[in-house]
């Protein structure tokens, strides 16, 4: 007879504050339902309010695992990547979010892992054992990434480099790095605006990169970072 | 729906026309009450370290949020009741799927709410076919959506822990919601209640006292022969003290019955704990959740009531029936 193979959650016997930080947190039917709703709603409010439109549709991820790569200039990113998906992956993707802005108070934490599904990453110190977190679980779940590279939001509009980091999440594995460059969400909700104005929002995805050659070590990284960003600027020069 | 129906399910202004009501109730908030006057000096004199002493004070803060939260519904009418216990059951359900892993088999999952749901309406029509019916259907629900993902591999373990999962928190637990369809059921649900918890504290005490010889070792290191034995005979005394008023002028009310329901109570409540010890050594965690502080999941402090709800409901409806007197399928009618 088969021995059976019974795993717990891994983010079983965590307080409830812990586990909404927890790299390994992992949801139920209560979660993914509030989801169904949330995503719907948020859906339908940028097909309202920005008119979304999504250019290269067809380069979008089907199924797990991948790595959204995208610009930053508005807290609408995230959704706006995350609302654009197909729905049936809206429960195993995560956007990746600077763990001091949405995972310090606890009404934060809960909207940004109940609803957003957002892991936290801490910029203060993203050491090496956060990446290595974040690139077992792409890998072993498999799930999906929504990652801003730049590693912060940018304040003028204007696209920084992307940081290696990325590169330390993809670096020998054959996970799909799909670039994305979002234009618009900037003028629609810049840094220190409270409520987005009404405009156009536009989504111009391109062919995914793959890096399995890339060595997983520094060199590597840098060269992943850049490929990634040059993808990223050439959509938006188009 | 008649006035005597509308009165058991939300008539709370007569929480305490059974003096046992008022009684049990009485006892159990004197006893929250005292107890820190007897532990706080005891943990001076035995002189238990800070992490203890901290571990023993959040126990005893949960159980301030717990009991009231246990008795309120009860006092409030049978439709508080019923809910609560639902509540219960899809909380408890939820700790099992997350420590067992069946919670990423989503469609066995809602399967089992929905079922929940179908049992908790059963409950609360006062529809005991239904009640039974769902037994089965559920477990043949299972099975079935089970496969529609065309998985076979593993197919039996999904469906078994399924099973298990509902037998277990969606139609053992409700069976304490069932007794609240006879008008008398508070003061039976309270001395349940009461007589499981302390059955869990006299099987630590006693097992303290004069606990040598280990119960099950690989199960449960720290049980023992004595501790069980002892909450054997505390929990039946108190069982057939309580019982002795309670069912004063049923068929109950006889000593060899008395006793019967404190050894069923306190047997029974003893093996649902070792079950929960067996599953969680079987999954190798040591706490189910962590919902209650001090104490880890809402299974880790249940685990006893959840075999013996049904075992006393059937005991008691031998003797003395639950609303056998009350309209039935009062809201699908027929």
């Amino acid at each position: 007879m088969k021995r059976w193979r019974l795993q717990p959650a891994r983010d079983l016997g965590l307080p409830l504050g812990e586990r909404l930080r927890s790299l390994k947190r992992e949801s139920g039917l209560i979660d993914r339902t509030a989801r169904l709703f949330w995503w719907s709603a948020v859906r339908v409010y940028f097909a309202v309010a920005h008119r979304l439109s999504v250019k290269g549709r067809e380069h979008l991820p089907t199924k797990p695992p991948f790595v959204v790569v995208a610009n930053h200039a508005s807290h609408l990113d995230a959704m706006v990547l995350a609302a654009a998906m197909p729905p049936r992956l809206w429960n195993c993707v995560f956007p990746i979010a600077a763990g001091d802005t949405f995972f310090e108070t606890p009404v934060t934490a809960a909207f940004a892992a109940g609803l957003l599904n957002a892991l936290p990453m801490w910029r203060r110190n993203c050491g090496s054992h956060a990446m290595r977190e974040l690139r077992e679980r792409l890998v072993g779940e498999p799930c999906g990434y929504i990652l801003f590279p730049e590693g912060t939001r940018s304040r003028t509009g204007v696209m920084a480099s992307f940081k290696p980091g990325l590169g330390m999440i993809v670096a020998e594995t054959d996970v799909p790095v799909v670039p994305v460059y979002i234009h618009g969400a900037h003028e629609a909700a810049p840094p220190g605006r409270r409520l987005p104005r009404p405009r156009r929002i536009e989504l111009r995805v391109g062919p995914a990169l793959r890096f399995a050659d890339q060595s997983n070590e520094r060199p590597g990284w840098r060269n992943i970072a850049g490929r990634a960003e040059d993808a990223v600027r050439a959509l938006a020069g188009r | 729906m008649s006035d005597s129906t509308l009165d058991r399910l939300f008539g709370f202004r007569n929480a305490f026309d059974d003096p046992v009501t008022a009684w049990l109730t009485g006892i159990t908030v004197a006893i929250l009450l005292v107890a820190p006057a007897i532990f706080v000096p005891l943990l001076r004199i035995k002189s238990v370290d800070a992490a203890g002493r901290s571990e023993i004070r959040k126990r005893y803060l949960s159980w301030l949020v717990i009991t009231p939260m246990l008795i309120l519904p009860v006092l409030a009418g049978a439709a508080a009741t019923i809910i609560g216990v639902a509540i219960l059951s899809l909380a408890c359900y939820r700790e099992y799927a997350r420590a067992t892993g069946l919670f990423r088999e989503r469609a066995i999952s809602a399967t089992i709410v929905v079922g929940i749901g179908f049992v908790t309406f059963a409950v609360l029509d006062h529809w005991y076919g239904l009640f039974v019916a769902m037994g089965p259907l559920a477990v043949a629900a299972i099975a079935i959506i089970a496969l529609a993902a065309d998985r076979p591999e593993g197919y039996i373990q999904r469906v078994a822990l399924g099973t298990l999962g509902f037998l277990l928190f969606g139609v053992c637990l409700a069976h304490i919601g069932y007794m609240a369809n006879d008008p008398g059921y508070r003061p039976i649900v309270l001395m349940l209640l009461l007589t499981v918890e302390a059955n869990d504290i006299f099987a630590f005490l006693s097992g303290k006292a004069f606990g040598r010889r280990k119960l099950a070792p690989n199960t449960s290191p720290n049980k023992t022969f004595g501790g069980a034995l002892g909450a054997l005979v505390l929990t039946t005394i108190l069982t057939a003290a309580i019982g002795h008023f309670l069912f004063r002028g049923t068929p109950l009310d006889g000593w060899p019955q008395l006793i019967g329901l404190g050894i069923l109570i306190s047997g029974v409540g003893q093996c649902g704990d070792l079950m929960f010890s067996s599953i969680k050594r079987d999954l190798g965690i040591k706490d189910i959740g962590a919902t209650i502080p001090g104490h880890g999941g809402l299974l880790d402090r249940f685990d006893s009531l959840i075999l013996v709800a049904p075992a006393v409901f059937h005991y008691v409806a031998y003797f003395k029936g639950f609303g056998f007197d009350e309209t039935t399928r009062i809201i699908t009618g027929g």
